[in-house]
């Protein structure tokens, strides 16, 4: 490679010898900015754009969340609820809850049967059988039925409805109703809405009903607020009220009223009672433009008028609109309504087991369990209004509910719903109680499972439970829910109620209970893996709620739980579930109780087992990380075997994770480090020995040649600080070895990247290190690494015109130049470098000379090429820097030298003006050196300047 | 040239009681001058009585003799023969609403306006302006309505009554034949039979015992209009209207509330005239599952009270 012929002149490098004592006078560069200091740009405007960009960014985000077809249909109408008036600004906030309890609805109560809707404001379904039979012939008929299809009176039944056409033709009505009322055909926005709350008496497809509902009273509420605003923008104008207490009947306009009462007499004619009490609950605060003492009277009617409804999950939901609209007109004061329908429904509450409602959930292959499912939103309502008010005295009212609930039959419902109603504190105070009662009724209870599950919930939130009643209250709540037939609703009320003992008991206590979880799980007969979720689930909140995590893997039960699961999946990921779970809440820097270790030991097995050629590589890299955290956790102390003795064998259980063996490999250096404690007297013990051992045969092993290159160099560093020349020498060799086969581009997070910036900075430290490297003085080779290095740049026909070539020579060239000097620039302590192993010897010196001047030949060929390509500006730089290099650390006494000096700041002044920066710096540097030598060049520069 | 004539009341809801003034104004609308032959305002009230086709055979004899009764009948000039000037011209109008002074035997009085199936009482203003000889003659007319004043308050006469199959009349129910009946006690209760118009309609129901499912309780109100004079009459019930309060099988032993609100005008307080009468009963009807009917009567009072 080093073709001196193609040069037409040849010059000798001969390196600079520094007096030892010589002040070094760096010439310095003149910089206005730190180079280590990152960018930041500052924006003027940065309220504006910033916003625009998160607004931006959010729209982008939000775009991707699905939205369920029934949400959206929520969405769009809590935006036109905010518009209208609102009644009280404090106390509590019904409307809020309304909203978030009814999009709970709409997601929970969901069906895939088919629907039927009746209408006769909707396009397209059959008609009806609701229609007058005549005697006229076929023909007649057919023209009949056609015209008929333009009347608006002819109802049609739409069946095979899908949940989701079923929510579209509803919208589709909500729109009619309000395009009806702005073309003034107002008798039709009251015929739509008597038809839909006519849909509420269908309780066909019983477990959609209450997201029915949900949707049905959408569309009252509009009617409701249609002829609301019209009365309003009657006797206000477009000034309006903002407040309906402000609404007096004697400022309304005569006009109004009529029209008021007009729909007042409309609404009282219709025939069927459930859209008689519906559209009358809808229109319930246009009272308030008549009088306001009608609307309680009113109120207290409607709810005993309900009674009439003989379905009663109709009635409830019926009751549930009725409290709404109260709590919108009356805001707090609706409490006592909610407490009047509460009782009414619990009078009531046995028609909910009647046998007629038997039949119909039956033939709806409903199950007990989640037919009385369809009351809890109801009753959760009415008791939420009930218990509002916090002046109330709960505790009283709590009592005289349970009370109810011993005294009546099939009591689970409203036990359920009290439950989860009341505040922790008051279900706290009653918890024995409560749980004798279910205790009581443990083999025929049907919602078991959700009652113990919210009232675990509400004991986990417990601060602080006197200990002798909690031991009881957890015996009497394992009677319970061991006998329970279902392993899925055991392990959902076992979640919380883990929780509370976790919080309240001793770990004894604990570890009983997860030995009688695996006795069930074991019993039930049917394998774990089908519940891997729900056991995940438990897993997950006992390690949440435990006050020490450590103490979990303590216990002697806990780990065979977490192995309950057998299929590989469910394994894998309950080991990620435990170990990051583990690693959120562990607070302190090191584990090192034995126990601990092999248990994690065991869950990062599986985690890393799991892998294959199909896991994604997001997954793997989660799993590495969780590996990572735990190797870099678990610490033996001062027992260093011990510590590489686990580094051996957690690479041997972690070999497929690549991330893994580079934690390990800086972990091992970093023992080998913490060994000597930076006083290398010891010069190479044993440990030492080990650790670069296990380096060198780890790194191999991995698949990607930056991070190799890079820990061959870290390792070799780490060797060579401990004194462990050969071990160094094998590293670097390695290194050495592997420059050829680093590839342009490596891949990383699906991108292509350059290596060579990487490559440069790391050959440049490895350059560093090769200073102070001593040489191996078996082989007959001078300067022995760095001549391998040198051979193999040769070897690999790197492209010559490449940054990294140049730069690399250049670099070479430095160290060359350092490497001649009687005394180093650094040293490690225990380290004895070449300056004092050859002591400037002559043919050591001779040696580094011949590759110096091999190298400026090469790189005087590199400038030639970068100048027949036309690389004008790589040229200019490669120049200067060769022209630093002589001016710096070549010996200007020499001819050969000077000349080099002039002719290539001649060529870069021929290629750029002289005012750049650098060029500049370069020759003030030159002219404030003092030394004759320099002064000669300078004169000679300036000859040539001139000539 | 296009007129335009209407009659517009100051009382939003047209409702007047016996001596009060209707007071308004008539509206004319002329794209041009109009040159007319006096305005005259014309006050009219009727009863309309109209015999139902089952009776007619019977009638045929006689029925020319009903004839409308005429209650009111007052007339007056409102502008004398003139001019109306372009564009919209209101005429402020008062007419006293007042019974007839000179009674004739059988004049009942200013009755309430009623809207029934054969009896119709109803009460108009007409404005009719007179024009030149080859114009036609300008109309317009307007209803309003008339209301007994409000008397004081009658006692309450509340009623109870307990069905049964016992107390069921074999005929009254349409499948009297039904081999078993059902076994059923149902107890209802009307707060009064003495009935304000003005107020709902209240009550209650139970069911006590009902041995096969209800399908739904109704509450029906019925007119009963009698006209005819001393040589025969007719007698029809028909439905004003009918309100469900009981939706399915409702629960045993409860009290469901009855609640009606009496419709305006196709009620009126109860009526007694030569020529005709005019009054309402209740029904409360059980429908069994079957559709198998049970109906119990109660004869109601309506008044015109606080």
């Amino acid at each position: 490679m080093l073709a001196p012929q193609i040069m037409p002149v040849y010059y000798e490098w001969s390196s600079l010898k520094k007096q030892g004592c010589r002040k070094q006078e760096c010439p310095r560069f003149e910089l206005s900015s730190h180079p280590l200091k990152s960018n930041v740009t500052t924006m003027n405007d940065t309220t504006s754009t910033s916003k625009k960009i998160i607004e931006s960014l959010n729209k982008w985000s939000s775009a991707f969340v699905e939205v369920d077809p029934l949400l959206r249909f929520e969405q769009l109408n809590t935006e036109d609820e905010i518009s209208h008036i609102e009644v009280t600004n404090k106390g509590p906030n019904y409307s809020k809850t309304w909203s978030s309890k009814r999009s709970r609805i709409l997601s929970k109560y969901t069906t895939g049967e088919k629907l039927t809707i009746i209408s006769s404001f909707l396009p397209g379904g059959e008609k009806t059988l609701i229609r007058q039979v005549s005697n006229l012939n076929e023909k007649v008929k057919h023209r009949l039925e056609q015209l008929d299809d333009f009347d608006e009176s002819s109802v049609r039944k739409t069946m095979g409805l899908s949940q989701q056409e079923f929510v579209v033709k509803i919208n589709m009505l909500n729109e009619e109703i309000k395009k009806a009322w702005d073309t003034e055909q107002r008798v039709k926005a009251f015929k739509i809405g008597i038809q839909c709350s006519k849909l509420l008496s269908d309780v066909n497809v019983m477990q959609f009903y209450p997201s029915k509902f949900v949707l049905i009273t959408d569309i009252l509420d509009t009617f409701g607020n249609l002829v609301f605003d019209r009365l309003k923008f009657k006797s206000y104008g477009t000034v309006g009220v903002n407040n309906l207490q402000d609404i007096d009947p004697a400022d309304v306009s005569e006009l109004a009223k009529e029209t008021c009462q007009n729909w007042l007499f409309k609404m009282a004619s219709i025939r069927e009672l459930l859209p008689r009490l519906y559209m009358e609950m809808s229109l319930l605060k246009c009272y308030l433009f008549i009088s306001k003492n009608e609307i309680k009277p009113a109120l207290v009617r409607l709810t005993k008028m309900i009674r009439g409804i003989g379905n009663p999950l109709v009635a409830a939901y019926l009751r549930v609109y009725l409290c709404h609209v109260a709590s919108k007109i009356l805001g707090k004061e609706s409490e006592e309504i909610y407490y009047n329908n509460l009782k009414e429904f619990l009078c009531d509450y046995q028609q909910i087991f009647h046998q007629m409602m038997k039949k119909k959930y039956e033939g709806q292959l409903l199950t007990l369990d989640k037919y009385l499912n369809l009351y809890v939103p109801a009753v959760d309502w009415l008791l939420y209004g009930t218990l509002i008010d916090s002046s109330k005295c709960k505790d009283t009212l709590l009592e005289e509910l349970l009370r109810q609930c011993e005294e009546i039959e099939n009591n689970e419902l409203l036990l359920c719903c009290v439950v989860s109603a009341f505040d922790s504190l008051s279900i706290i105070k009653k918890s024995l109680y409560i749980l004798e009662m279910i205790e009581k009724d443990t083999d025929k209870m049907v919602l078991l499972n959700e009652i113990l599950t919210s009232f675990g919930e509400h004991l986990s939130t417990a601060e602080n439970y006197r200990h002798q009643s909690a031991e009881t209250l957890i015996q009497t709540f394992w009677k319970v829910a061991s006998n329970m037939k279902s392993a899925f609703h055991f392990l959902q009320v076992l979640e919380p109620w883990l929780q509370f003992a976790c919080t309240h008991l001793s770990t004894q206590h604990v570890n009983i209970i997860l030995r009688g979880t695996i006795r069930y799980m074991i019993k039930c007969g049917r394998p774990a893996d089908e519940f891997s979720a729900n056991f995940q689930f438990v897993v997950k909140r006992m390690l949440k709620s435990i006050p020490d995590v450590e103490e979990l893997f303590l216990m002697d039960a806990f780990m065979p739980l977490v192995e309950l699961v057998q299929t590989p999946n469910a394994r894998t990921m309950m080991a990620k579930t435990v170990l990051s779970m583990f690693f959120s809440r562990y607070s302190s820097d090191c584990i090192e109780d034995p126990i601990i270790i092999s248990s994690l030991m065991r869950l990062c097995t599986i985690l890393h087992d799991s892998i294959s050629a199909v896991t994604v590589e997001d997954e793997s890299k989660l799993f590495a990380d969780l590996i990572n955290k735990y190797i870099q956790a678990v610490s033996y102390q001062d027992d260093f075997e011990q510590q590489l003795n686990f580094y051996v064998e957690s690479r041997s259980a972690f070999i497929k994770l690549d991330a893994v063996l580079v934690t390990l490999v800086h972990a091992v250096n970093a023992l080998s480090v913490r060994d000597t404690g930076g006083a290398g007297a010891s010069a190479g013990g044993w440990l030492q020995r080990a650790c670069a051992a296990y380096c060198f045969i780890t790194v191999p092993s991995l698949h990607c040649a930056l991070t190799k290159l890079h820990l061959y160099l870290l390792s070799g560093q780490v060797a060579l600080l401990n004194n462990c020349i050969g071990q160094a020498e094998a590293n670097f060799k390695a290194l050495i070895g592997l420059i050829p086969d680093i590839p342009d581009y490596v891949l990383e997070d699906g991108q292509k990247k350059p290596t060579h910036i990487k490559v440069a900075g790391i050959l440049s430290d490895f350059l560093s290190t090769l200073l102070i490297l001593p040489d191996n003085l078996d082989s007959n080779c001078k300067v022995y690494i760095l001549s391998g290095l040198i051979k193999t740049i040769e070897r690999i026909h790197w492209k010559k015109t490449e940054p990294l070539y140049y730069s690399t020579l250049l670099r070479i060239l430095d160290l060359l130049s350092e490497l001649m000097q009687e005394k180093y620039a650094y040293h490690l302590d225990c380290v004895l470098s070449n300056d004092v192993l050859y002591g400037s010897e002559s043919e050591f010196v001779s040696v580094i000379e011949n590759y110096a001047t091999n190298i400026c030949q090469e790189l005087l060929v590199v400038l030639k090429m970068l100048g027949d390509v036309k690389e004008t500006k790589k040229q200019y730089n490669l120049a200067l820097e060769l022209f630093w290099r002589v001016i710096r650390r070549g010996d200007l006494h020499q001819g050969p030298m000077l000349s080099l000096g002039a002719n290539l700041w001649m060529l870069s002044q021929k290629l750029q003006d002289s005012n750049n920066k650098l060029a500049r710096t370069m020759l003030l540097s030159l002219e404030n050196d003092n030394r004759p030598a320099s002064k000669r060049l300078l004169q000679k520069l300036e000859e040539n300047s001139k000539s | 040239m296009s007129t335009n004539l209407s009659i517009n009341l100051k009382r939003v809801s047209k409702v007047y009681n016996e001596g009060e003034t209707i007071a308004g104004v008539v509206v004319v609308e002329s794209t041009g001058d109009l040159r007319h032959e006096g305005l005259t305002l014309a006050m009219e009230g009727f009863v309309n009585l109209q015999l139902s086709t089952k009776n007619v055979g019977i009638f045929e004899a006689f029925s020319n003799s009903i004839k409308p009764i005429n209650l009111i009948n007052t007339s007056m000039e409102l502008v004398p023969p003139g001019k109306i000037p372009v564009g919209i011209t209101e005429i402020p109008f008062e007419v006293p609403l007042r019974a007839r002074q000179a009674v004739s035997p059988g004049y009942p009085g200013l009755l309430e306006t009623y809207h029934g199936v054969f009896v119709n009482v109803m009460y108009v203003l007409k404005c009719n302006m007179k024009r030149s000889f080859l114009n036609k003659p300008v109309n317009a007319s307007c209803q309003f309505f008339v209301q007994h004043k409000q008397q004081e308050p009658a006692p309450l006469k509340p009623v109870r009554c307990e069905i049964t199959p016992s107390t069921i009349r074999a005929s009254s129910t349409s499948s009297g034949g039904r081999a078993t009946m059902p076994q059923f006690q149902i107890y209802a209760e009307i707060d009064t039979t003495v009935c304000p118009l003005d107020k709902p309609l209240t009550g209650k129901i139970r069911v006590d015992e009902c041995s096969v499912p209800i399908k739904s309780i109704e509450l029906q109100l019925v007119r009963v209009e009698t006209c005819g004079c001393a040589e025969g009459y007719s007698r029809d019930a028909t439905e004003i209207q009918n309100i469900q309060i009981g939706d399915g099988d409702v629960r045993r032993g409860r009290d469901v509330p009855l609640y009606m609100v009496l419709p305006r005008l196709f009620t009126c307080p109860t009526t007694t005239t030569v020529n005709f009468k005019i009054e309402f009963e209740l029904n409360i009807a059980v429908i069994f599952e079957d559709d198998y009917l049970v109906t119990e009567n109660f004869p109601i009072l309506l008044l015109r009270s606080r």
